[in-house]
C-alpha cells in the first residue's frame, strides 16, 4: 500500500486555496477550506461503546494499570502484543497494527476526551443524541448527516442521493427529506436478485406503479439495487483477476468498507458514507492485548485501512466514534461498564494526524467524571465542526443547521491542516 | 417530521431516468398518471379492512381457515375479543416443536450438561491438533471416537453441534408457530414475539445460546397473558437472561474466586430498569443502577436446578442499599432466604412503578395499533395495568376493544418478519418442507431481523422509519415470488387488496400473480 502519493496531493491542493479568507467570520477564521469544501466525509459509528481507553492506550498514565489489573494493555516493548507507542502518553491497541503506518504519515489523529455534555449512560438515547447531534432531547429529529446533505450544493443534481449508508436498514443518522441510498450488508449488496430477470423487473414495476410510499420507495430501490449490484460486481470481477492468492476472505465490516468505497468512488455525487460496526459491549471478560475486543478492534482496523486505500483524496475524511466511553476502571468481571467522555478518530489527508488534540487530564481520580469515568473535555458536535467547516466550506448558518446548538471549540483549531 | 428518507418528484423522475438507462423496462412499465391509484387505500368491504386488521395485528395474517374462523366468531371485533382468552388458555398448554427441533426444549439440567460436552470436547479437539504435527494421524487424545476432520465439519459430529443445532431449532420453531395457526395460536404467538423482544436475549452471545429456545418456551411463552410481575422474574431467574446481560457472573464487590477478586457488573441492574421496567426517563440515576445491580448480587445460574437458578448467599452483598429511594438490607450472611427475598421486593417495587406501566402501556400500543399511539390509549392502558397489578390479559382485552385498535388511521408497516410469517402463514410454507423455514431464516438475517438474533437488550424496532428502506423493499419482492412459485391458488386474499392492485396483478402473467399478491403494497401493511 503506498499513501504517500495521496498525501502530495493533498498539499499540492492546499496551496491553491490561499484566497477567500477574509469573508470569513472571525469565530471560524481559524478553519480555512480544504479542496475547496469538496471533500466527502465518511462516519464509522461504533454501536455499544467501544473501550476508547483500549484502542488509543493512556500507556504512561500511572493510574493506567492500577485501574485495570486484569485487562490494561501492556506497555511498549515492541513484542507485538503489547501497546504501539505513539508518543510519551498513548499508544495504540496492537490489534490496530494495521493504523500505525497512518499515524506515521501524519493522516490519523485522536481528541482523546470527546463526548456528549448529556450524561445519559443508556446506549440507545445516547446513540440517538448522537446521530441527531441533540444531546439530552429524545424527540423525533433527523440524523445530522442528512440536514449536512442538505447544506451540499450541486449543480442541478438536487435529485441524486448524496449519502451512502451500508449495512443498517435505516440508520437515525441518515433520516430526513435528502434522499439516500441505503444498500445492504456485505455480498448481498452485489445480488439483484428477482429484478435480475428482465420479465419478472417488468412485472414487478407495474406491480409498483402507485403513488402510495411503499411504491415510491421499491420504484427507487429497483433503480438503485441494480445499479448498486452492476457496480460492485464488477469491481469484484477486477478483483478476481488481480488474484489476492488465497487470501482469507474478509470480515463483513472489510466487505462493507469496500462495497462503500467503491459505489463512493464510482458514483462522485456521493459525498457522505456511513458504516457501522457492533460488538463492542464489553462488560466481562474483554481480554487485552489478545481477546473478544481485541478481535473485533482487528476487523475494524482492516476495515478503516481499506477505507484509507479506497478514499484518499485531498477531501476525503473518515471520523470514527461511539456513543460514549466506559469506564475508566475495570469492572468486577474483567470487563467495564457503562461511562462517560470517549476518544474520536480521525482519519485523511486533511487531518492533522500524527498527533493528538485536545485537553486531557489523565485518569487520576480527582479529574475523572464522577470519579469513575473520563470526562467529556470536547462536545462531540465541536469535534466534527471542525470538520465539517473546511471540508464542505460551511457557513456559520450552514453548520448551525447541521449541528444545532454546537459552539466553536477554538481549543481544537488545527486538528484538520491550515492551507 | 417524517423520520423517513423522502422523495421529490424530481428524485423519482431522476431514479427513473437512471433505471431507463440502465434497462428500459423499469421505464416503460409506467401507465399514464390517470390511471394510477394510491395502492394503499382501503379495500372496497369494511369488514375485510377489520379481518385484514385482526388477523395480521393479533397474529401473522390472514389463511383460509382463519378468514372463516372470523366469519363464525360474528366478524373481527368479536374474534379478536375471544382471541385474548383462547391464547390464554393455548399459553397454559406445552407447546409442541416438531420432534426433530426438540433439541431446544430439554429439561435445562440437560441443556447445561449437552453445552458443557460441546465445550469439552471442542477444547479437547483444539488441544489435540495443538499436540499433533501436521500430518501425524494419530487419533486425538480425550477426543473419544471423534477425529479431527469430522469435526471440521461440525454437522458430521453431533457433539460438536448441540448449540448451533439448539439455536437453529429454536428460530425454526418460531417460524413454524407464527405461521402456522393449526401448531400455535396466532396471538400468543405474536404475543411471545412481543414480550420476547420486550425482554430480549440474543442467541449471538454464546453463552445465551442454548438457552434461548427454553427462554422463549417456558420463560415467556406461559406468562405473555399472566401477571406481568411474574413474566419480570421468570425472565430474571432464566439462564438466557442471567448469562445474556451478565447477571450470573456480578457478586458482591471483592468476592474471592480462587485467587481472583471479583465484584459487581452494572449490565443486568441498568437493563432492567431502562428497558424492562422503568424506561430510561423513568426517575432512576446512576446511583440507583448501582445499588439495584448490589441487591441483586447472588442471582446466578445453577446448572444441576430445574429451573437452572439459585441464589448464592456467598456472592451476595448483605451491606444497606438503597434503590428508588427504599432501604434494603444490611441482612444477616447466614440467612439466604433474606438475601434472595431483596432482589424480589426489588423486582416487585420495579414492576410495580407508574413509569413502568406507562411504558408497558406505550410499548403495547405502538406493536399493535400506530408508531406513533394516540397518548389517550397509551393512558388508559396504563391506567388499567395499574388498577389490575400488571394482569396482561386485563391490558391486551382493553387493547383489541379500544376504537383507536380499529381506526384504519393508525396504520402500521408490517417488519420483515411480520412479512415473512403473513407470506408463509398465506401459502402454506414450511408446514411440510422444513427448506422453507431454513429460506425463510435466512432471508430474516439479511433483511437485519434474524430471529432471536437482536444483539443488544432494546430488541427489535417495528417501526416503519426502521424497516421502509426501498433497497429492503426490492429484497421482500425476492421472497415473494421465490414463496408464490407452486404455492395453491391465493385468490381468495383477493378481497383484502385494492382494486388497483387487483388490476395491476391481473394483467400479468397467470404464474406469478400469487407472488405478486405476496409482493404487493397493500401486503406490506397489516
Amino acid at each position: 500500500m503506498n499513501t504517500s502519493h495521496p498525501r502530495r496531493r493533498a498539499l499540492l491542493a492546499g496551496t491553491l486555496l490561499a484566497a477567500g479568507t477574509a469573508a470569513l467570520p472571525r469565530a471560524w477564521a481559524q478553519a480555512l477550506p480544504t479542496a475547496r469544501g469538496q471533500g466527502r466525509l465518511v462516519v464509522v459509528f461504533l454501536r455499544g461503546a467501544l473501550d476508547g481507553l483500549s484502542a488509543f492506550v493512556p500507556w504512561s498514565d500511572p493510574d493506567y494499570a492500577r485501574l485495570r489489573p486484569g485487562i490494561a494493555i501492556p506497555p511498549p516493548d515492541g513484542s507485538g502484543q503489547s501497546t504501539i507507542r505513539l508518543d510519551g502518553s498513548f499508544g495504540l491497541h496492537p490489534a490496530l497494527a494495521m493504523l500505525e503506518p497512518l499515524w506515521r504519515e501524519q493522516v490519523l489523529a485522536f481528541v482523546p476526551a470527546a463526548g456528549s455534555p448529556d450524561g445519559t449512560r443508556s446506549h440507545f438515547d445516547a446513540q440517538y443524541q448522537w446521530e441527531t447531534a441533540r444531546p439530552g432531547q429524545s424527540g423525533d429529529a433527523p440524523g445530522w448527516l442528512n440536514l449536512l446533505a442538505a447544506q451540499l450544493g450541486g449543480a442541478g443534481g438536487d435529485a441524486q442521493p448524496r449519502i451512502l449508508g451500508v449495512g443498517e436498514a435505516n440508520p437515525r443518522l441518515l433520516a430526513g427529506r435528502e434522499p439516500v441510498q441505503l444498500v445492504a450488508h456485505g455480498k448481498a449488496a452485489q445480488r439483484a436478485g428477482a429484478l435480475e430477470n428482465p420479465r419478472q423487473r417488468e412485472t414487478l414495476m407495474a406491480l409498483y406503479d402507485g403513488d402510495d410510499a411503499v411504491s415510491q420507495a421499491f420504484r427507487r430501490g429497483a433503480a438503485e439495487r441494480m445499479d448498486t449490484a452492476r457496480t460492485l460486481s464488477a469491481d469484484l470481477q477486477q478483483e478476481m483477476q488481480a488474484a489476492s492468492n488465497g487470501a482469507a476472505p474478509p470480515a463483513l465490516l472489510e466487505q462493507d468498507a469496500r462495497n462503500l468505497a467503491t459505489l463512493m468512488r464510482k458514483d462522485r455525487s456521493l459525498r457522505l458514507g456511513f458504516l457501522s460496526a457492533g460488538g463492542w459491549d464489553t462488560h466481562v471478560g474483554q481480554g487485552a492485548a489478545s481477546g473478544q475486543l481485541a478481535d473485533n478492534l482487528r476487523k475494524l482496523g482492516a476495515a478503516l485501512a481499506q477505507l484509507r486505500r479506497d478514499l484518499h483524496e485531498p477531501g476525503d475524511v473518515v471520523v470514527v466514534a461511539s456513543e460514549f466511553g466506559r469506564t475508566t476502571a475495570e469492572n468486577g468481571t474483567r470487563g467495564t461498564d457503562h461511562g462517560h467522555g470517549n476518544a474520536m478518530w480521525l482519519i485523511g489527508n486533511p487531518v492533522a494526524g500524527g498527533r493528538w488534540h485536545g485537553q486531557w487530564s489523565g485518569l487520576a481520580r480527582a479529574n475523572l467524571h464522577e470519579g469513575r469515568d473520563l470526562p467529556v473535555h470536547h462536545d462531540f458536535r465541536a469535534v466534527l465542526a471542525q470538520v465539517l467547516r473546511p471540508t464542505f466550506g460551511l457557513q456559520d448558518r450552514q453548520l448551525a443547521a447541521v449541528l444545532p446548538g454546537a459552539s466553536w471549540d477554538a481549543r481544537l483549531d488545527g486538528l484538520l491542516r491550515r492551507a | 417530521m417524517q423520520a423517513l428518507p423522502r422523495f421529490s418528484r424530481a428524485a423519482l423522475a431522476a431514479a427513473a431516468l437512471c433505471a431507463a438507462t440502465l434497462s428500459s423496462p423499469l421505464a416503460l412499465a409506467a401507465p399514464p398518471a390517470d390511471q394510477r391509484a394510491d395502492a394503499s387505500s382501503a379495500p372496497a368491504n369494511s369488514a375485510d379492512t377489520a379481518t385484514w386488521r385482526a388477523l395480521s395485528r393479533l397474529g401473522y395474517g390472514p389463511t383460509p381457515a382463519l378468514v372463516a374462523q372470523v366469519r363464525q366468531a360474528g366478524g373481527a371485533r368479536a374474534w379478536a375479543l375471544a382471541q385474548v382468552d383462547a391464547a390464554f388458555a393455548a399459553s397454559r398448554l406445552p407447546p409442541a416443536p416438531a420432534p426433530e427441533l426438540a433439541a431446544f426444549d430439554q429439561p435445562l439440567p440437560q441443556i447445561f450438561a449437552s453445552v458443557k460436552a460441546e465445550r469439552e470436547a471442542r477444547r479437547a479437539l483444539r488441544d489435540a491438533r495443538a499436540d499433533t504435527p501436521p500430518g501425524n494421524a494419530m487419533t486425538p487424545p480425550m477426543a473419544g471416537n471423534i477425529n479431527a476432520k469430522q469435526a471440521a465439519s461440525p454437522d458430521m459430529a453431533p457433539e460438536l453441534s448441540y448449540i448451533k443445532d439448539s439455536a437453529q431449532g429454536a428460530a425454526a420453531w418460531r417460524l413454524a408457530a407464527c405461521s402456522q395457526p393449526t401448531l400455535e395460536n396466532p396471538l400468543l404467538a405474536r404475543l411471545t414475539e412481543f414480550w420476547f423482544n420486550h425482554l430480549n436475549v440474543s442467541a449471538d452471545k454464546g453463552a445465551a445460546r442454548a438457552f434461548v429456545g427454553h427462554y422463549v418456551l417456558h420463560a415467556i411463552r406461559p406468562n405473555v397473558l399472566g401477571r406481568f410481575e411474574d413474566l419480570l422474574l421468570a425472565s430474571a431467574r432464566h439462564p438466557a437472561m442471567l448469562y445474556y446481560l451478565d447477571q450470573a457472573l456480578s457478586v458482591a464487590e471483592g468476592t474471592m474466586q480462587g485467587e481472583r477478586r471479583r465484584g459487581l457488573n452494572e449490565n443486568y441492574a441498568r437493563e432492567l430498569m431502562e428497558l424492562h421496567t422503568l424506561g430510561v426517563n423513568g426517575g432512576y440515576t446512576q446511583n440507583d443502577v448501582r445499588e439495584l445491580a448490589r441487591v441483586l448480587t447472588g442471582w446466578t445460574v445453577a446448572p444441576q436446578q430445574p429451573d437452572g437458578f439459585r441464589f448464592a448467599p456467598r456472592l451476595h452483598d448483605d451491606g444497606a442499599k438503597t434503590v428508588l429511594g427504599r432501604a434494603f438490607g444490611p441482612t444477616d450472611p447466614r440467612d439466604a432466604r433474606a438475601g434472595e427475598a431483596e432482589g424480589l421486593t426489588a423486582l416487585h417495587l420495579l414492576a410495580t412503578q407508574p413509569a413502568t406501566a406507562h411504558r408497558v402501556a406505550l410499548r403495547l400500543a405502538q406493536w399493535f395499533v400506530a408508531d406513533q399511539p394516540p397518548p389517550a390509549l397509551v393512558d388508559q392502558l396504563a391506567r388499567t395495568f395499574q388498577s389490575s397489578q400488571g394482569d396482561l390479559r386485563a391490558v391486551m382485552r382493553q387493547l383489541v376493544q379500544s376504537p383507536a385498535f380499529w381506526d384504519p388511521s393508525n396504520r402500521l408497516f408490517k417488519t420483515p418478519l411480520d412479512f415473512t410469517c403473513s407470506a408463509m402463514a398465506a401459502t402454506g410454507a414450511g408446514t411440510d418442507d422444513e427448506r422453507e423455514l431454513r429460506r425463510s431464516a435466512g432471508f430474516l438475517n439479511n433483511a437485519g431481523q434474524g430471529l432471536h438474533r437482536w444483539p443488544t437488550p432494546d430488541g427489535y424496532k417495528t417501526d416503519a422509519a426502521t424497516w421502509r428502506s426501498p433497497d429492503a423493499l426490492t429484497r421482500r419482492a425476492d421472497l415473494a415470488l421465490a414463496l408464490g412459485r407452486g404455492a395453491p391458488d391465493l385468490g381468495w386474499l383477493q378481497p383484502f387488496l385494492s382494486p388497483a392492485t387487483r388490476a395491476r396483478i391481473a394483467a400479468q402473467p397467470a404464474q406469478l400473480q400469487a407472488g405478486l399478491m405476496l409482493a404487493s403494497p397493500d401486503f406490506m401493511n397489516k
